[in-house]
């Protein structure tokens, strides 16, 4: 996402709204919420699975934003920068709440967690088949630790060292949560194809 | 390399695979199945629309922006001149007719007033050619008119407009004293057309302040 997207007609750039908004103009920052407003939404609509939360959690992040919008200088893109508040609002909020968010240390493996191959057992590839919705239901029924690693590197495409920092935890064990994160949801995924077609 | 070795570095793979995890991938269905699936939901999840938030998240963040103080209200703008030509095709009367309107009030109130000035310099006059009596300088009183409008229109002034007429009815007395006593001498004349141009100043002077 460039930093000087230009809207149609009439309407303020990024760039020229960014300068106004530090003015404190009000259809500045309210053309930065729109441009905005949809990444940052769903980010946190995945992440706690709940509308009201996500809504809460995205004024919060915009808020956080626009009080801070002076100290841009543009060293990264506006959307990292905002992007980056809101993960940070809802990661706060689900530490606040007692929610594990990523586990500090790698558990070891159990036989539970291992992805174990039952013999005899129809194994239909999902390649191809993914429906988006029966993906979204998955999702939300992810652990929430499993949770903000998947969507931070899956669907938000940040680097393992991004998540580290972002979620506070090493980049190895990054990587394990996103790959039991996927493992997860193929299991759910199966699951959820196996019922539907079991009904008649 | 067994199943087991190779979903143990399968984390770490991010894509991209060894010659011994090719090798496997090429004779184990089970484990490229698992790769294609976790592949797949990968790709999908990519694909992910986002969602619109409600339009009252909007609502509050504006309200809070307010609240703080973040927004600042802008200047407004003038329209510049002329903006409108068909608006303002004869917005030119209407000062012309508030200067007409202001003039004419203006000429009604110092005609009263100056017929006002001239009746008691008329008034006054008799004084002069009369020698046996000597009056003593007229006081304002409460009833005369140009006060009673001082003290309506500026009453602020009204103590100080009381005072010069008070000087000049005084002037004005000691002139007719001193013409009467030497009528044939022009300063005494002179003294006394004096006295009475300064009452009509401070009358000129009254009206000015009384008018808005």
């Amino acid at each position: 996402m460039t930093g000087a997207r230009k809207l149609q007609g009439d309407k303020l750039s990024e760039a020229e709204a960014i300068q106004r908004a530090k003015q404190g103009d009000a259809e500045a920052f309210e053309t930065l919420y729109h441009l905005h407003k949809r990444r940052v939404y769903s980010l946190c609509l995945r992440m706690t699975a709940n509308t009201a939360s996500a809504e809460e959690f995205t004024q919060e992040a915009f808020l956080q934003l626009f009080r801070k919008i002076g100290t841009f200088r543009g060293e990264s893109a506006f959307s990292t920068w905002l992007h980056r508040m809101a993960v940070n609002v809802v990661l706060m909020q689900l530490r606040k709440k007692g929610l594990p968010v990523v586990p500090l240390e790698e558990t070891l493996e159990t036989d539970e967690e291992t992805h174990k191959k039952e013999p005899g057992a129809d194994d239909v590839r999902l390649a191809g088949s993914i429906d988006r919705l029966q993906l979204e239901h998955a999702i939300a029924n992810l652990p929430p630790g499993y949770r903000a690693v998947f969507l931070l590197h899956d669907v938000e495409g940040y680097e393992h060292n991004e998540i580290a920092k972002i979620v506070g935890c090493s980049i190895g064990n990054s990587k394990s949560q996103l790959h039991k994160a996927r493992m997860k949801l193929r299991d759910l995924l199966k699951t959820s194809r196996a019922e539907k077609a079991a009904k008649p | 390399m067994t199943c087991e070795e190779f979903e143990r570095v399968l984390p770490e793979l991010e894509g991209s695979h060894s010659l011994a995890q090719e090798q496997h991938l090429r004779t184990c269905s089970a484990c490229a199945d698992l790769v294609s699936d976790l592949n797949a939901i990968e790709q999908k999840a990519r694909l992910l629309e986002d969602q619109e938030p409600s339009p009252r998240v909007w609502n509050n963040i504006e309200a809070a922006l307010h609240r703080e103080g973040l927004i600042r209200q802008p200047q407004p703008q003038l329209a510049p001149p002329f903006a409108h030509p068909a608006r303002w095709r004869f917005a030119w009367l209407v000062p012309v007719a508030a200067g007409v309107m202001f003039g004419a009030g203006l000429l009604i109130m110092h005609w009263q007033v100056g017929t006002q000035v001239v009746r008691q310099a008329r008034v006054a006059t008799p004084a002069i050619q009369s020698s046996s009596s000597v009056q003593s300088p007229s006081v304002p009183s409460a009833e005369d008119p140009m006060i009673k409008l001082v003290a309506t229109s500026a009453p602020s002034v009204r103590a100080s407009y009381e005072s010069d007429l008070r000087a000049v009815e005084a002037y004005i007395h000691d002139a007719e004293v001193a013409a009467r006593n030497n009528p044939n001498d022009e300063i005494s004349q002179q003294h006394l057309m004096n006295a009475y141009e300064q009452r009509a100043m401070v009358y000129e002077m009254a009206l000015h302040r009384a008018l808005p």
